[in-house]
């Protein structure tokens, strides 16, 4: 937790420099876009909200299928620490889209694949906080939030792909692993950075909500009060 | 063998737990027409999500307590403790609720189907499809039942509904295939597959939690 401690200051005025110089490069510096004006700009916000959302809940997975495998309390103090911070980023992603869905689509809402998979995966994280805080017994509530984690995860590849398996009003991935991005280098370097800057500030967010976590389930022992 | 005829027997006892659902979905079916004034055609255009949307309520409310009576009179704990499988036992219990109210359930909304929409070929080609889909529904509604074991089926309801979600987006575009006359062979296919899984995880998960539940 020391170490944590230490680097946190670090990682977020780093992360929210990187974040902030992102968004004005974005916002100011940018040229409009040919078909959409400057409404496309909202994507240095709702783009990085939405990667963080579904890699967040990926990051519960991981942490559940070692707390079950390995009994590693940690990972599943990290599970719950994450689920607000993932329904948060998720309800972001949602609002962000709907604002950026007036001007293009016309409507704030479509019932469309994309979106409809990204409000199940809201609900879902809230689902998981009122499982875990519907136990008094931590050992028991921990084993079910974590196998809950892993049997939810299989809508992450369904989100993720609802783009390309449904025909849908949502655009797909303009930036992918296998293919040259779809959006002009201009506006993707102000992206990369919003995305880093925005994973670096939730990092500290899950870091800080992590060591309450610790501090609350671990209240009785020595070292907490030591601590505190 | 015996425990599967042990289950059946003692859902079919338990009247309430059977006739209930299957009486809850044919209400739901007969109303339905009745709360909105539309044409035949229109009527069509809307059956199967109401079709799907009652399957999916019908399941939920059938295994409102399916391990309940079992864990608070100690049969789980037997089970648990006795040379039987677990997982087997609850995929033998999910089975049985399959076969009394989800088999029922599936001819009654082929039955719905051919009365409102008056075509044969379309009530024939639901049918496997209810089938598959009242299974999945069961073992999912299930597995949130005994996360949520002690702590009321609202909350099992919470959690595992959203799983469910994407299946009913297969389930429309299943009909869209069967509307306009395309293969539907893919989809089934696809359900078939997602239920061959699911009959083998979930019954293996839920008596995890069941285990973790009785500890």
């Amino acid at each position: 937790m020391f170490q944590v401690n230490r680097a946190y200051p670090y990682i977020f005025y780093l992360s929210l420099a990187i974040y902030l110089f992102s968004l004005f490069w974005g916002l100011f510096l940018t040229p409009e876009d040919f078909v959409q004006g400057n409404s496309y700009r909202i994507i240095y916000l709702h783009v990085p909200a939405s990667f963080i959302s579904q890699s967040l809940y990926l990051a519960m997975a991981i942490a559940s299928a070692v707390y079950l495998i390995w009994k590693v309390k940690l990972s599943v103090y990290l599970v719950r620490s994450i689920a607000p911070i993932g329904a948060m980023t998720t309800f972001i992603a949602l609002i962000s889209g709907s604002i950026w869905g007036i001007p293009t689509w016309g409507t704030w809402w479509v019932w469309d694949a994309r979106i409809v998979s990204t409000l199940i995966l809201f609900i879902m994280y809230l689902g998981l906080i009122s499982l875990h805080d519907s136990f008094n017994n931590y050992e028991k509530a921990d084993k079910f939030l974590s196998i809950l984690v892993l049997v939810g995860s299989v809508n992450i590849p369904i989100i993720k792909m609802s783009v390309e398996w449904w025909s849908t009003l949502h655009q797909p991935a303009s930036i992918t692993l296998s293919e040259k991005p779809a959006i002009d280098l201009v506006m993707l370097y102000p992206l990369f950075g919003s995305i880093i800057g925005f994973t670096g500030l939730i990092a500290c967010l899950v870091i800080l909500s992590s060591k309450l976590q610790i501090i609350k389930r671990e209240k009785n022992k020595s070292w907490v009060k030591d601590y505190v | 063998m015996n425990i599967i005829r042990f289950e059946f027997l003692k859902l079919l006892k338990k009247s309430r737990g059977w006739l209930g659902p299957i009486l809850v979905f044919t209400l739901i079916m007969i109303a339905y027409p009745l709360t909105v004034e539309l044409t035949d055609i229109e009527l069509g255009q809307s059956f199967f999500s109401i079709l799907w949307i009652a399957a999916l309520l019908v399941m939920m409310l059938a295994t409102e307590d399916i391990f309940l009576e079992d864990f608070n009179d100690g049969s789980l704990e037997q089970y648990a403790i006795s040379q039987n499988n677990l997982s087997f036992v609850i995929g033998s219990k999910i089975f049985i609720y399959w076969l009394v109210i989800g088999l029922p359930i599936s001819a009654l909304g082929s039955i719905f189907c051919f009365g409102i929409i008056n075509q044969h070929n379309f009530s024939f080609q639901i049918f496997p499809v209810l089938l598959i889909s009242t299974y999945i529904f069961l073992n999912v509604f299930s597995f949130g039942n005994a996360l949520s074991l002690t702590k009321g089926s609202i909350l099992g309801i919470l959690v595992t509904l959203p799983m469910l979600l994407p299946l009913l987006i297969i389930l429309g575009k299943v009909v869209i295939a069967i509307n306009f006359d395309l293969n539907y062979s893919g989809f089934l296919f696809l359900l078939l597959g997602i239920l061959s899984i699911i009959i083998v995880i979930i019954p293996m998960i839920t008596s995890y939690i069941i285990r973790a539940h009785l500890e």
